[in-house]
């Protein structure tokens, strides 16, 4: 699904280039749940918004789905996030002017998904995720982990392949973490949905079945994890 | 304190640069243009003013009350000054002045004629002076200078453009007309451009012709008197003593109280409607008012932007002003730092204002022809006007941002948690309809002043006015005698395809109207127009006859020609009924022998009035030519040689028609020019706000804007989303604007009498524009919003 070669990223400033990525070469195959591990400043964040295109690469080339999109126009990029690719933020990013309806809606309302269709979608996601009676509330209405719930479902109302993740549980309390990372280990087993997420924690990491360990920009480390954490 | 919250105001202005520049230069133009409107309202309410006794000077004006219609004079009888001073004891000075035109030649010492031209000379008792005591004498006084017949003095500059200088014009000689030589014997100061009789040449009255006339019947509106008042008394004083004149001297002929003379204050007459002057110069006062008001609009418009720009970027001060607070500021220094940052904004905008402001005086003195001087430091007031600007915008624009920021929780505000509402009817929301609304008003105020201007120059008049010419003649015994060769020489140069003796072109102001009888019965319902033509007139004007023909030829009124308008007021149906019947006017007792198809006689502001057309040599004072519109200027150069050895004493003197029938409309013409100025600065200002609104609302929506680029948005979609509540509220400042412009409009057009009808189109028009200008201006910035680099906006807060 996702085939990295060779992908370089670095700020030129005076002259002096400062590499946050190299030499990155790895590839993800469809329904793998990866976790990219580092201290900070090791180019995770970096690696995970080039994967999600946010950013492009110096150098190499990137292919998602056995196609280049190393430099996408913007018109088949939007594609990608209507139908391919959901976020989900350490900050959730929920849009605070509307309700937790109105923003699990959004991307349906993109990808011109009909009326009926989207009702059910958000009718059955809400239920899913636990949170029907908090649909006409507003995202500061909510705590954390609500909030990142909601960020969730928004992610999966277009029902993408895959999920990226920056940090989900980074502003979350332990007990709120778990619950999210389970609901990931839900998605990847159940739905077969891909799941790159960057992480500090040993513990969320573990949930996944894949650790890329990164330290100054290049990966050091690519083990397989037994999957032992109940579900 | 002082110094170091304007140090502070100065860091936060030049931080934001963008904002500031917006704020700057909508402020400086605002004040610009009120300072230009300002200038321009000065110098028209300062007319006449400054003399000493001004509260006592009038002049006498005339009345007359018909059935059907009033009219009024600036003049009054000959007889009148002299009956007055002797009979109403309120007056302590009564001087007559007369307006005439007449062709000045001047000798050198040798005696060989150095200057000739046609000027116009004053006819002045020396009472005149005694009323206006201010005007200063250089050499000699009103007593000795104009009480002998054929003596004149000049003003400064003409005695400096006559003689070279005022030492020397004293004892010398100056030819008003063929004949009459007159010694110089006085010399006055120049009046100032803003009088209403702007005085050159003084004559002394006993010099005047006309001087013995008799008769009250007849007014002349440029025979005027100024009187005036004993001290201590008002014009309500006189009214008993006026009234009683009034019945002495015009005994109820026609009608009760048909003719009557009132005083007016010194400082009307510039300002009067009705009434004219000696330099043409009258101004309506609701003129100055709209201007005014236009003004007030800039102004608020402009710090309308202020606020808006100023209360959306107040959450970025919010951090200060929590802080300030926890440091124990107190909310009214809070606010006086705000007020201070605000003026230094319209002090810096109005120094730009004052640059902009002497830019634009000279192109303000071309739409005037240059005959206003306007200055930016001629008066004092002027400086009053800009400190009270300056305080004015600072508070309107100040205050409520002022009020708004200090108010922060600095709690909350250390946090920088503060949100002002986005929902809801926000003040800003209200404001920028307001702003558009008077924009709107503005550009279809244009539009149909536009259009109507438009209208007036394309209507179809009745008559064909295109390449016809209005030469003078001289009215002299002598000049009338050599009337057949010099039409017999113009009709023989080549170009020259009629021409006709008349009064007057077929639309003029200049009207000689009187009462009549038709078919013996004394009309008591209007006035009848009197004109003076010969029977090429018809052929000349392209004038059409709807019934009967037109006079023979004859140097006396043989029969007249009546118009349709005429038969209408007489509610006689058949044209053929009124051929033969006579009419009795102004001395002529004639048949009608036809019926002339209407043709505007008067400016379009006016209905056609009910006229005769009568020849009578006596009263020819100008000549139309039509020429062929192909040779018009070597026909034109043709004409004037013909002219100058067939009169050689007089001075050739023509004009066109048609140009002539634009100047009806200059006033209108001006407030056209002022309204595309005005609704071209104020959309400019609107817009510039507009831009920067949208650059706030962008900014402040990035985060949104990357989230929903993640979920999918396209950029089309992402400028739509910005976009819509700009559109919205111009849509419904459109909405607000419409009944306001259509009573403004509506309330301009009923002073014509003939004007276009208020279509859709001017609103349809004005909507649009402001549409697809809020739209470009928005997507300028909303395009750039929505293609920004979505990473830098959802990193970690």
């Amino acid at each position: 699904m996702i085939d990295l070669k060779n992908i370089e990223k670095y700020y030129a400033s005076k002259g002096i280039k400062h590499y946050v990525l190299r030499h990155v070469t790895t590839t993800i195959k469809q329904g793998e749940f990866v976790s990219i591990m580092g201290p900070s400043g090791a180019g995770k964040s970096t690696l995970l918004n080039i994967l999600g295109m946010l950013e492009e690469p110096t150098y190499g080339t990137y292919e998602f789905m056995g196609e280049d999109v190393t430099s996408l126009n913007e018109r088949k990029r939007i594609e990608l996030y209507r139908n391919h690719i959901g976020f989900v933020f350490q900050a959730y990013h929920l849009i605070d002017e509307m309700t937790v309806y109105e923003n699990i809606e959004a991307p349906l309302l993109y990808k011109k998904i009909g009326g009926s269709e989207r009702k059910s979608r958000i009718a059955d996601l809400l239920d899913r995720f636990n949170i029907v009676a908090k649909k006409d509330l507003f995202p500061n209405q909510l705590s954390g982990g609500q909030q990142q719930l909601v960020g969730i479902a928004r992610a999966l109302a277009a029902q993408p392949s895959i999920i990226l993740a920056d940090e989900p549980t980074g502003n979350l309390q332990s007990a709120q973490a778990e619950e999210i990372m389970q609901l990931f280990q839900k998605l990847n087993k159940e739905e077969g949905i891909t799941i790159i997420q960057v992480t500090h924690s040993e513990k969320n990491a573990g949930y996944g079945n894949r650790i890329l360990h990164i330290a100054d920009g290049v990966v050091k480390d690519d083990v397989a994890v037994s999957n032992n954490v109940k579900i | 304190m002082f110094k170091l919250n304007l140090t502070i105001a100065w860091r936060n202005l030049w931080k934001n640069k963008g904002y500031t520049l917006i704020n700057i230069l909508g402020l400086s133009i605002g004040m610009a243009s009120c300072i230009l409107i300002f200038i321009f309202i000065r110098y028209q309410m300062s007319f006449d003013e400054g003399f000493k006794n001004e509260d006592r000077i009038f002049r006498v004006v005339t009345d007359w009350k018909y059935n059907a219609y009033d009219d009024f004079s600036a003049g009054v009888p000959v007889p009148f000054s002299a009956a007055a001073r002797n009979e109403i004891a309120g007056f302590e000075k009564v001087g007559s002045i007369l307006k005439r035109g007449g062709v000045i030649s001047v000798k050198d010492a040798a005696g060989k004629e150095k200057l000739k031209s046609r000027e116009a000379v004053y006819y002045a008792q020396p009472d005149f002076f005694d009323v206006f005591s201010d005007i200063k004498w250089i050499y000699s006084a009103p007593e000795l200078a104009l009480s002998k017949p054929n003596s004149a003095v000049l003003t400064e500059k003409y005695a400096v453009r006559f003689f070279g200088s005022v030492k020397s014009a004293i004892g010398r000689t100056i030819t008003v007309g063929d004949k009459t030589n007159l010694l110089i014997a006085g010399i006055i100061e120049d009046l100032p451009q803003n009088s209403s009789f702007p005085l050159g040449i003084v004559i002394s009255y006993e010099t005047y012709a006309g001087r013995f006339n008799e008769n009250w019947d007849s007014v002349n509106s440029s025979t005027s008197s100024y009187v005036l008042l004993k001290d201590g008394l008002s014009a309500e004083d006189l009214q008993a003593s006026l009234t009683r004149f009034n019945h002495k001297y015009y005994p109820i002929q026609k009608i009760a109280g048909n003719q009557t003379n009132r005083l007016q204050p010194l400082r009307d007459i510039h300002f009067s409607e009705k009434y004219d002057n000696f330099a043409d110069s009258s101004i309506n006062k609701s003129e100055l008012y709209g201007l005014a008001v236009i003004g007030l609009f800039l102004i608020i418009t402009a710090c309308i932007n202020f606020i808006n720009l100023t209360t959306a970027q107040s959450v970025n001060r919010a951090k200060e002003v929590g802080v300030r607070k926890v440091m124990g500021g107190k909310r009214k220094q809070l606010v006086s730092q705000f007020l201070i940052e605000t003026f230094v904004v319209s002090l810096v905008a109005l120094l730009i204002a004052c640059v902009i402001t002497e830019l634009a005086i000279p192109p303000m003195q071309n739409l005037f022809k240059g005959t206003i001087e306007f200055s930016l430091f001629a008066h004092p007031v002027i400086f009053i006007f800009m400190t009270i600007l300056v305080i004015f915008v600072s508070f309107l624009a100040g205050f409520y941002p002022a009020i708004i920021i200090s108010k922060f929780n600095p709690a909350l505000a250390i946090k920088n948690i503060i949100s002002l509402n986005n929902g809801g009817l926000s003040l800003r929301k209200i404001l920028v309809v307001v702003q558009f609304s008077i924009t709107v008003i503005l550009i279809i105020g244009t539009l149909v002043i536009i259009k109507q201007m438009q209208y007036v120059q394309e209507k179809s008049l009745g008559f064909n006015p295109n390449a016809v010419a209005m030469v003078g003649i001289p009215t002299d015994s002598l000049s009338k005698i050599k009337y057949n060769t010099f039409r017999e020489r113009i009709l023989s140069i080549p170009g020259v395809k009629e021409m006709s003796f008349c009064q007057s072109p077929p639309l003029s102001s200049n009207i000689n109207s009187s009462d009549f009888t038709y078919n013996g019965i004394k009309n008591e319902d209007f006035e009848l127009r009197n004109m003076r033509a010969d029977e090429n007139f018809f052929k000349v004007f392209d004038l059409k006859l709807i019934a009967g023909k037109i006079f023979r030829k004859s140097d006396t009124a043989n029969a007249c020609v009546v118009n349709e308008t005429f038969l209408k007021k007489m509610h006689i149906l058949n044209p053929q009924d009124a051929i033969g019947k006579v009419i009795s006017a102004s001395g002529n007792n004639v048949p009608i022998s036809g019926v002339v198809k209407d043709f505007n006689d008067q400016s379009l502001r006016a209905h056609i009035s009910g006229l005769a057309i009568f020849p009578g040599n006596d009263q020819y004072w100008n000549v139309a030519i039509k020429m062929d519109a192909a040779q018009l200027v070597v026909s034109m150069k043709e004409i004037e040689t013909v002219w100058n050895t067939n009169f050689p004493n007089g001075i050739f003197d023509s004009g066109f028609v048609d140009q002539s029938i634009i100047n009806y409309y200059e006033s209108e013409q001006i407030m056209g020019t002022l309204f595309k100025v005005f609704a071209g600065v104020i959309i400019f200002i609107s817009f510039i706000g507009l831009f920067g609104l949208i650059s706030f609302v962008a900014t402040q929506r990035t985060k949104e804007v990357a989230i929903r680029k993640v979920l999918g948005a396209s950029t089309l979609e992402l400028v739509k989303m910005l976009n819509g509540s700009f559109l919205i509220m111009v849509f419904i400042a459109n909405l607000v604007a419409w009944p306001l412009a259509y009573l403004f409009v509506s309330k301009w057009l009923s002073g014509f009498a003939y004007r276009i009808d208020i279509s859709i189109w001017p609103f349809a028009f004005a909507m649009v524009i402001s549409m697809a200008i809020t739209l470009i201006t928005v997507s300028i910035r909303s395009y750039k919003a929505a293609v920004t680099n979505t990473i830098d906006a959802l990193k970690y807060e």
